[in-house]
């Protein structure tokens, strides 16, 4: 559904979507009323005004302290999502971030602790709406005002945004921040229709590469994004998903451009060049693997700072045509996401110079040159 | 042993069997997802051999050097040592039942696994986390069943039972308290069991320990013989029973750490070959140590290729011994009512 009506939306203008997807109402007279409808269809009706929010999926607490440009609302949020705060850009905007409860869920899973999440007395809780409605349900029986979300496309992404703006009465910039999603990636459309397929690079994206060898197949985000950037993603064809592939398959592929995740905290290019079992591939002899950059959160999945993802991504798989002026678009998107100016050294630390140093173009397309 | 088995003279037997398993590995190192043509594979061997000149992609020569030999003879490997370890453990407990994942020594190695990843980097804290913890659950499944003087079977089966599922629990709360995104992705490859991540320096860490426990548990192969007659008629005989036992013991657990270093655990290997070791040859251990070994390899390098060649995507090889061996042991065991005949 979010499809079709993102479609016509870009069809027909940016301006009405936030009647379609979200209806924000202020009632008449006591003017303390939130109505938000989630990605489930619900109607979440909330009195009085939104002071206490927690986020169970792991993008959602950074797009909250984006959005409200603060993190006096959020009171709790995923550990993981925490793991993405310390240590990286979002803890020198928010310092106080770091105190936000975060043991409310453990391990991978996304199942609270229902009495945990309780005594933060959350106005609201956003939690996953497609991973099984015992996610959700004893938070409802609790008496918990609950928002789902959906996981996978762009435009599920956009309707995070909108709901963020809506709950927290930031509408307007929710809206800015998605139109510059929405022209960012029409102008990545335009760009990467121009390139004939011969020169769109074979790319290959490992969610995994430490423990075993797991890659992006058709239908993630991360595909959606390769092809946007103007690759072609080698593994589309015959992995639907996330699979585990082992080095054979991957030499078979012999991917031009290998992109690491910014999940694995110690893997760096380095360890791709020095598996001499991987020698013989293209990425490796081009010297053209790149870690992805962690700015306001990772950059693999969806959240805030996705249009500068793409643009990061097509400067590296077309490092020798027109590209954007990164450092300048970053300057851009964090005085508008953030409020904040990057220093060079945050700049640098976001865009991973050091760990990508030994990487081709890298230097040349994001080092000081620039 | 009935007059089948002697029928056919066992070192010709042997032979078929030796000459089989070079020829599965060497079929092997010709499957796979890079297509590699089968004379290119014999001249990228020969090349290795006398360093002759390449005339083939670089690409190949990684392929079949560098990617599926560790992993065909990490498999070979591991599948002859399970079953060999399999076998033994079944003559020395005079159980058919057992099997390294039966009596809990894969479950408590593929903890000590679990916590080697958790708090060490690298491979050196695998094998003897492996090997502790192995050999801890099974002195604990030893204990429980060994209430009577003769360890009676249920209770050693139920032994297992308890201490597989207390060493899967701690197991499972290692997971659970493990990060996400650093540890626990090689956890749960640990689990399932794969040979993906074969390579030479693994197999450096694995292949000494298997190869010596296993001459090992083949030197002493009659004494097991001995062991499986019972307690007492052992010592009647005037053998040492408790240090043989432990001797034995120690033997089969070495070999599932080491394989639970090399792949992660691997069940129904070293339960199920030997009982298809066993029609072949009977239950004289002398006979059924190497032959099970045999099978075993030439059995788990054919499930690995299966992992490894089918799709674009792995699949994890516990899945794949799991579903082959639970129905085969199933027939095994309906076959066995049947005749009405013993075990061994």
């Amino acid at each position: 559904m979010y499809r079709m009506l993102g479609n016509r939306l870009r069809v027909v203008g940016t301006g009405l979507c936030a009647l379609f997807l979200v209806c924000f109402l202020m009632s008449p007279g006591d003017g303390a009323q939130t109505v938000v409808t989630d990605q489930a269809g619900r109607e979440v009706v909330i009195e009085g005004p939104v002071k206490r929010i927690v986020t169970i999926p792991i993008p959602a607490a950074s797009m909250v302290l984006a959005i409200d440009g603060s993190s006096e609302r959020l009171v709790g949020m995923n550990p993981l999502s925490k793991t993405a705060i310390e240590g990286e850009i979002l803890s020198e905007f928010f310092p106080e971030a770091l105190r936000i409860r975060s043991d409310i869920v453990q391990g991978e899973g996304f199942q609270p602790n229902v009495e945990s999440l309780m005594s933060l007395a959350p106005d609201i809780v956003f939690q996953w709406g497609n991973f099984g409605d015992n996610l959700y349900i004893p938070l409802l029986d609790a008496g918990m005002k609950v928002a789902l979300f959906k996981y996978g496309t762009q435009e599920y992404l956009e309707g995070w945004i909108e709901t963020f703006g809506a709950i927290l009465g930031k509408q307007e910039k929710a809206a800015t921040i998605l139109d510059w999603h929405r022209k960012t990636r029409e102008q990545l459309t335009r760009r990467s229709e121009a390139i004939p397929d011969s020169e769109k690079p074979r790319t290959l994206y490992f969610l995994r590469f430490l423990a075993n060898y797991q890659v992006a197949g058709k239908n993630t985000h991360n595909d959606v994004s390769i092809v946007l950037s103007g690759g072609k993603n080698v593994a589309a064809e015959e992995i639907d998903g996330f699979a585990a592939v082992n080095e054979e398959q991957i030499l078979l592929w012999d991917p031009e451009v290998i992109l690491l995740n910014g999940f694995e905290r110690d893997l760096t290019p380095e360890h791709v060049y020095a598996n001499e079992r991987l020698r013989g591939v293209s990425a490796v002899k081009n010297r053209r693997v790149y870690k992805l950059p962690l700015g306001g959160y990772r950059w693999d999945p969806p959240n805030q700072e996705t249009p500068l993802m793409w643009m990061w991504m097509s400067s590296v798989l077309h490092p020798g045509r027109d590209r954007f002026d990164l450092p300048g678009e970053m300057e851009k998107a964090y005085t508008l996401l953030y409020g904040k100016t990057l220093s060079r050294a945050q700049y640098e630390h976001i865009l991973g110079m050091e760990r990508n140093r030994g990487s081709a173009h890298y230097e040349a397309l994001f080092g000081r040159a620039q | 042993m009935t007059e089948r088995h002697r029928a056919v003279p066992f070192s010709l037997l042997a032979g078929v069997l030796l000459a089989l398993t070079v020829a599965v590995a060497l079929f092997s190192l010709a499957i796979g997802r890079f297509p590699v043509p089968v004379e290119r594979v014999a001249r990228i061997l020969l090349s290795a051999l006398f360093s002759t000149e390449a005339s083939w992609p670089p690409q190949e020569t990684s392929v079949v050097l560098l990617i599926r030999l560790p992993r065909v003879l990490g498999s070979l490997l591991a599948g002859g040592g399970l079953a060999l370890a399999g076998a033994a453990l079944q003559g020395v407990f005079r159980n058919p039942l057992v099997g390294p994942q039966i009596i809990g020594v894969s479950s408590g190695a593929g903890f000590g696994g679990a916590v080697a990843i958790l708090f060490f980097d690298g491979l050196f804290a695998v094998i003897p986390l492996a090997f502790v913890f192995g050999l801890l659950a099974m002195v604990a499944v030893w204990s429980l069943g060994s209430g009577e003087r003769e360890e009676s079977l249920l209770s050693l089966v139920l032994g297992g039972v308890v201490i597989s599922a207390f060493f899967t629990a701690l197991t499972s709360l290692g997971q659970y308290v493990a990060d996400p995104y650093n540890k626990l992705p090689a956890i749960v490859m640990w689990l399932m069991g794969s040979f993906a991540s074969s390579s030479w320096e693994r197999l450096l860490f694995a292949a000494p320990v298997i190869c010596c426990a296993g001459t090992l548990l083949h030197l002493i192969r009659f004494r097991i013989n001995v062991l499986s007659l019972g307690q007492e008629e052992a010592e009647s005989l005037g053998m040492n029973v408790r240090r043989n036992r432990w001797l034995v013991l120690a033997c089969t657990t070495l070999i599932t750490a080491a394989t639970v270093a090399l792949a992660g655990i691997v069940g129904w290997v070293g339960l199920v070959v030997p009982h298809m070791a066993r029609m072949l040859v009977g239950s004289d251990h002398r006979k059924l140590l190497p032959v099970s070994a045999l099978l075993g390899a030439s059995y788990l390098i054919l499930m690995d290729d299966i992992a490894r060649g089918l799709t674009a995507a792995e699949i994890p090889i516990g899945i794949l011994t799991a579903l082959a061996g639970a129905p085969l042991f199933a027939f095994l065991l309906k076959k066995r009512q049947r005749k009405g005949g013993a075990w061994m």
